[in-house]
């Protein structure tokens, strides 16, 4: 008896702890919701497509996961979108949550694709240490290696680029890196431009090629400056090769500054309004010079008169 | 001219009305205690912009956000005053309107006054004075900064001339009458009067001149205050960015001007004692005109916010519900009604176009005007496209400072100075003018 009125009062006890803890959050997710599951696998590459997503449009408010340097913002703090206590949810549940918003949270639903969402979550999955078996499945297994190189090879007849990630291993011998995310970057006016194509991993030999878009604008001799770099510092530290190559398309630069026109300088300013303002002062002051000239025939004309 | 009989009784009119305009100029004791307050209000306050020129445009209250404040709306609201000028000897000298004869020269005296001083508060608006050439050096043709320095340097070259030329006969005069005048404004009268002794030839080649540059000035006229507004509209910012404002601005500047000429001649005439020559009929044309341009610069009111007020689009809404019900409503409905609306209502009526009643709706014209001119200047300002965000407290909003106060006070004070001493040196009334109008000879002796 004792028993049971002790199990019932932990029950409520429990009960209103949940509750109020839902509502502090706020929450309120529906059962269909939460059962949804991620259609994606969790392989090396959705993941860390997901953390390219994360970083762009998650990380300003939410920080890096597990680190807990969210944006202390008040009166509900971004979580730690890493932490255990937060990745007990479900996929559908966080999906939903990315969805609808709540707060200063906002709602994901229209500005990133559904695929994108859900690589973001499987990114957060591959913090949950309770599904780790799952991950390591996916995950191709490198042997350790020490002097990682990445080198370049331009071929500027076809416009490929041949990027190769190596190491050595411990028995002395370089191997090649396999599926390890690349990213070809090409510098434009604000940023770069990621070149990398659909399928930047490197393959079995450590190898991955890509190909130079055709109509990509150069300078005046068609260079580009590139940036190949291996996408994630997390495996074997930055790795970043720069190059100038000469893969674009020659291109004449256009200066605005250049053209007569209304936001020119002075030198270049449109001839019509040159030829408006000079005309009209001309005229005008000639007038001005004609009048005051003219008076100067009046003491004359007094004397004419005798 | 050779009706020997008649001539005896003019020469004794003509005696008079020289007597009648000349005395008031040598013989006015309160004149040079006004001048002398005049000259302690702009020393005190050229104190203030001593202030400015040592430690910058931060003393005033214009920020990154309102750079254009107090001094660009007097300075618009001074080009505007100043095309009185044109309008009453210009225009309505053209169309050979001879009401206007006894107070086109005081027109002019304020045309010259106001533009001068519009162009030096430009140059008391600027952080480094000392750099206004460069606007002449390094100015682009494409910019309505450079037409509005051209056009109105240009427009005060001319208002001086159409000043002094009219002048000529009574200068002459002046050289004879004014026996007790300082010998520097003898030579003055001797050198701008040109040997005038009215013969025919004379008095043709001097009107055909007067009659050129009446011509002139309409152009130049209309082009200062359109090009003024254009510095505004040649831009994108709600509530600017219209295609009506040239003609709104030259509309409204057709109010402030007669506005500030019926004051004008209400002063003159009770001072001077020129009631027999600023008569009551001058002032009841004076009101019916001001209904006149009144009604017109309504009209653009009317397009100028009923359009976009009918419409609301992004950006403009902010703007004209802040003029309409917002921090601006008070100063927007007053200037609207007080300085027009409502003047138009009284000076319908006979009544209200007598001297005294005129002259104080004419004051009320002229603030309503002023204030307009704030309205259109800070609101705007106020309201860039880009939300303002992260910037000081004193970014959000406009307060003139004492100091701007003070400059602002120190231009007043200048415009009243200068017209001061124009109608000191000069006769306010045209004598000869008014002689010729009334029939009675003129003549000057050599
Ligand atoms: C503008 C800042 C901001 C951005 C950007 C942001 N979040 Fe949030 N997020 C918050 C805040 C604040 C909360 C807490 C809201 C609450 O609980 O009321 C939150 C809560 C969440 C939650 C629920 C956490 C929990 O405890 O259940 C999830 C899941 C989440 N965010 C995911 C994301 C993802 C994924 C992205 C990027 C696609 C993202 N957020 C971007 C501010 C942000």
């Amino acid at each position: 008896m004792k028993n049971t009125i002790k199990n019932i009062a932990a029950l409520f006890l429990i009960f209103i702890f949940s509750g109020s803890l839902a509502n502090a959050q706020g929450w309120t997710v529906p059962n269909s919701a939460k059962k949804k599951q991620n259609p994606y696998e969790a392989t090396s590459k959705n993941v860390s497509t997901g953390k390219k997503i994360y970083n762009l449009h998650c990380k300003s408010c939410h920080g890096d996961p597990t680190m807990a340097n969210m944006l202390p913002l008040a009166p509900v703090a971004p979580t730690d979108l890493g932490a255990q206590n937060f990745l007990v949810q479900s996929d559908g549940e966080i999906y939903y949550k990315v969805n609808k918003g709540q707060g200063a949270m906002p709602t994901f639903e229209k500005t990133i694709s559904d695929e994108d969402k859900w690589m973001v979550i499987a990114f957060l999955r591959s913090f949950d240490k309770n599904k780790k078996v799952k991950q390591q499945v996916a995950e191709v297994k490198n042997p350790e290696v020490t002097d990682v190189k990445l080198e370049l090879n331009v071929n500027e007849a076809d416009k490929t680029l041949l990027a190769k990630l190596s190491g050595i291993t411990k028995k002395g011998k370089r191997v090649g890196l396999q599926g390890i995310e690349m990213s070809f970057l090409v510098k434009r006016s604000f940023g770069y431009l990621d070149v990398s194509g659909e399928d930047p991993y490197t393959n079995e030999k450590g190898d991955v090629a890509v190909q130079f878009p055709a109509d990509l604008p150069g300078d005046r001799e068609g260079q580009v400056n590139m940036i190949v770099k291996v996408t994630d510092d997390a495996f074997y530290g930055k790795l970043e090769e720069a190059r100038v190559v000469t893969l674009g398309v020659p291109t004449d630069p256009v200066n605005p500054l250049d053209e007569r026109a209304m936001w020119g300088t002075r030198a270049n300013a449109p001839i019509w309004i040159i030829v408006t303002f000079v005309g009209g002062v001309l005229a005008i002051w000639s007038v001005i010079f004609l009048v005051l000239f003219q008076m100067i025939k009046l003491p004359k004309l007094a004397k004419s008169k005798d | 001219m050779n009706d020997l009989p008649k001539q005896k009784e003019t020469n004794l009119s003509f005696e008079k009305i020289k007597k009648d305009i000349l005395h008031p100029m040598q013989n006015h004791k309160g004149l040079e205690l006004w001048i002398v307050f005049l000259i302690t209000v702009i020393s005190v306050c050229g104190w203030a912009y001593y202030i400015q020129l040592k430690d910058g445009l931060g003393v005033t209250g214009m920020r990154d956000y309102v750079s254009w404040g107090l001094y660009i709306a007097n300075f618009v609201f001074f080009v505007a005053v100043s095309l009185v000028g044109m309008l009453i000897s210009s225009i309505l000298g053209l169309l050979r309107i001879d009401w206007i004869t006894p107070i086109s020269r005081i027109a002019e005296i304020i045309a010259v006054a106001f533009v001068a001083v519009a162009g030096l508060v430009i140059v008391l608006d600027m952080g480094r004075p000392d750099r206004v050439l460069n606007v002449m050096i390094h100015g682009r043709f494409q910019s309505p900064i450079l037409w509005d320095v051209t056009v109105i340097t240009t427009y005060l070259t001319v208002s001086a001339l159409l000043l002094i030329l009219p002048m000529i006969p009574d200068l002459a005069i002046c050289k004879k009458e004014l026996t007790k005048a300082s010998p520097i404004m003898k030579k003055l009268y001797n050198i701008l009067s040109l040997g005038y002794i009215n013969t025919p030839e004379q008095h043709k080649h001097l009107h055909k001149m007067i009659r050129t540059l009446m011509v002139l000035i309409v152009p130049i006229g209309l082009a200062i205050h359109t090009v003024t507004s254009w510095l505004f509209a040649a831009t994108l910012r709600n509530g600017w960015d219209t295609t009506i404002f040239g003609p709104y601005f030259v509309a409204g500047a057709f109010v402030a001007g007669s506005a500030a000429l019926i004051i004008a001649m209400y002063f003159f005439r009770v001072n001077y004692k020129l009631q027999d020559y600023i008569t009551d009929l001058q002032f009841d044309k004076m009101g019916k005109l001001l209904v006149a341009v009144c009604l017109v610069y309504l009209y653009f009111n009317l397009n100028e916010f009923l359009v976009p007020g009918y419409k609301m689009k992004t950006g403009d809404d902010i703007h004209l519900k802040e003029l309409f019900y917002g921090n601006w409503a008070i100063m927007f409905w007053a200037s609207q009604l007080l300085g027009n609306i409502i003047p138009i209502i009284l000076l319908v009526n006979k009544k209200f176009r007598k001297p005294l009643p005129i002259m104080i709706i004419s004051l009320f014209v002229l603030a309503g005007a002023w204030f307009k001119r704030y309205v259109i200047v800070i609101p705007t300002m106020l309201h860039p496209h880009l939300p303002i965000q992260n910037v000081p407290e004193n970014f959000v909003h406009y307060y003139p400072s004492a100091i701007e106060i003070s400059v602002t006070v120190l231009s007043f004070a200048l415009v009243l100075l200068i017209i001061t001493v124009l109608s000191k040196i000069f006769p306010v009334v045209p004598i000869v003018e008014t002689a010729e109008s009334k029939g009675i000879e003129v003549k000057i002796d050599a």
